[in-house]
């Protein structure tokens, strides 16, 4: 297993936002997390990514125990993640969002930096390279100049996994990646989380867009920090009924 | 220009030897570098109020064991710029916890601490009569003019490099978005330390020299008015350009110095009033302001060469 989550809870005053919670991830593989709002989805990827620490459980990467690192360490480990909400460094340009996220392959050290050694300008002519090729990947090239806050929701969102995906991560935490899409833009992102599948990364997807259950390999569903069930796309899909039960109809293809 | 400038500043002691105008130089070349290393700081997010006792640091680091223990002025300015980098780190530890108007406030009670300690310092820091005494460098003016005149070329290429490498980057991600910045791999604390201590250096370096140079280090040059004006040179001259606070160094200290002498106890009047105007009509200070004005000419100028291309065509 490269992730395995076991009992993580999470307590904020009295109130479990994630209970008791297990998941685990295999290389290779594509795993939906879904559930409605408020359901602990994106404090469980805080959990994961060091920005909360957890109250009890444990977290291992890769066969480290990742619990209590803090979220650049973890980012260094090799998992990359987006945010649901201000994704970006909105006063840089597009390609300097990417360009700046190139801070762990390669890296230059602080006296490479400062002097501008012949090292670091090699390792900052390839940035440049990688991170017009990453925005070519998702698709905006075209916007490489412009500054990021000055972008469309959908490509402020695809700027956000371009940054993600600039730290090389082994394994990709997508928070919600299609809220606020349009059906384009949908159908473009499930392509382009495909392809990054296809290209090595292990991911991970937090959504309530029930049309992410096609792209996955596997859907674990939690409510109310609990996890309720488990399995293929399919079988949670016919697990309809249970579902709309937690959730209401509105939650159900 | 930035050449021509230089040979200029160079060439000055030859016209205005030993008079007052030169003293106003070296005065502005030690503000020049103190406020730009605020100015390098605040780009990682951090606004600092106690950047005049990082100053205080840099002198009495460098003032003590001149005073007590006869160390070289060669030694001790040096010193003095590696104790406040130091101290800053270390103070900057805690630091990284508070963010925006809560580590601005947090400084400015810093500040006030540091320049209590030094009053309370005895015999060893002279106590708020501050401590004589200073050894001097040298017993020509000139020679200050061009030590000074030296250190801020130095300091600002190292700042100059500082910010416009990856290393600017880093601070200004950070002051963008921590969250964000983490997880790409950019650690908040690490670099926010590295802000500070790299700035305080500067700061130290150049009120240890600015001490030997006045032959005295008194607590009342280091207090909360002395980093008021501090910060008065860098939102005047522009906070988000490097030359911004080179030119409010300029605006604020050269030109009433050398042209509006004569108001003397007036000067004050017209100082606030710079202020005012710049506060109301420039957000982005003079070199802010500059810079619009040369986007719009560039933006103009383009728009006539595309229009007489279609014209053309």
């Amino acid at each position: 297993m490269l992730l395995e989550v076991e009992n993580l809870t999470k307590n904020f005053g009295g109130l479990a936002a994630v209970n008791d919670f297990d998941i685990q991830v295999a290389e290779g593989e594509i795993v939906g997390l879904i559930g409605p709002n408020g359901a602990g989805k994106s404090t469980v990827f805080n959990l994961i990514t060091g920005v909360f620490k957890p109250t009890a459980g444990r977290i291992v990467f890769d066969g480290r125990d990742i619990t209590r690192k803090q979220p650049e360490q973890v980012a260094r480990l090799g998992i990359g993640r987006t945010f649901q909400l201000n994704p970006l460094f909105h006063e840089f340009t597009v390609l300097e969002n990417v360009t700046s996220s190139f801070e762990l392959h390669p890296h230059s050290s602080l006296f490479d930096t400062f002097f501008g050694t012949r090292k670091y300008r090699r390792n900052e002519a390839f940035i440049q390279e990688k991170a017009q090729e990453i925005l070519e990947l998702v698709g905006l090239s075209e916007e490489a100049g412009e500054l990021a806050k000055n972008l469309a929701h959908g490509h402020q969102k695809m700027l956000g996994v371009a940054r993600a995906l600039a730290t090389k991560p082994r394994l990709l935490l997508l928070d919600e990646p299609l809220a606020g899409m349009n059906p384009g833009e949908i159908q473009y992102s499930l392509d382009a989380i495909r392809d990054m599948r296809d290209n090595g990364i292990t991911v991970l997807i937090v959504e309530h867009n029930m049309q992410i259950l096609s792209l996955c390999d596997r859907v674990v569903v939690i409510s109310f920090g609990k996890k309720i069930t488990e399995g293929l796309p399919e079988e949670v899909r016919a697990n309809a009924e249970v579902i709309s039960a937690y959730f209401g109809a509105d939650y159900v293809c | 220009m930035v050449a021509a400038l230089l040979i200029v500043l160079a060439l000055l002691p030859l016209g205005i030897s030993g008079s007052y105008y030169m003293h106003v130089l070296i005065l502005a070349f030690i503000y020049v570098v103190i406020s730009s290393s605020w100015r390098v700081v605040s780009i990682s997010g951090q606004f600092n109020i106690a950047i005049g006792a990082f100053m205080g640091i840099g002198a009495y680091a460098a003032a003590i064991p001149n005073v007590w223990l006869d160390w070289s002025p060669w030694i001790t300015i040096p010193l003095g710029a590696v104790a406040a980098a130091i101290l800053g780190a270390a103070l900057a530890f805690p630091f990284a916890r508070l963010r925006t108007i809560y580590y601005a406030m947090g400084t400015l009670f810093l500040g006030y601490v540091v320049i209590n300690l030094i009053t309370a310092g005895g015999k060893t820091t002279g106590m708020s009569t501050g401590l004589g005494g200073v050894q001097p460098l040298f017993s020509d003016r000139k020679y200050y003019y061009y030590l000074t005149l030296g250190l801020m070329i130095v300091s600002m290429i190292c700042m100059y490099r500082f910010e416009f490498s990856r290393i600017g980057v880093r601070m200004k991600a950070v002051a963008q978005s921590h969250q964000v910045a983490a997880s790409v791999g950019i650690g908040e604390r690490r670099t926010r330390i590295l802000a500070v201590a790299f700035g305080s250096f500067f700061a130290g370096l150049m009120g240890a020299v600015y001490c030997h140079y006045q032959g005295v280090a008194s607590p009342s040059s280091y207090g909360l008015a002395a980093t008021l004006w501090i910060i008065m040179y860098i939102l005047v001259g522009g906070i988000n350009s490097f030359w911004g606070p080179t030119v409010g160094v300029g605006i604020l200290l050269i030109v009433p110095e050398f042209f509006f002498r004569d108001l003397k106890g007036d000067l004050p009047y017209v100082t606030a009033a710079i202020l005012l105007i710049i506060a109301f009509t420039m957000p982005e200070g003079i070199v802010g302001l500059l810079k619009l004005i040369r986007d719009r000419v560039v933006a103009r100028l383009r728009r006539k060469e595309v229009g007489t291309d279609a014209a053309g065509s």
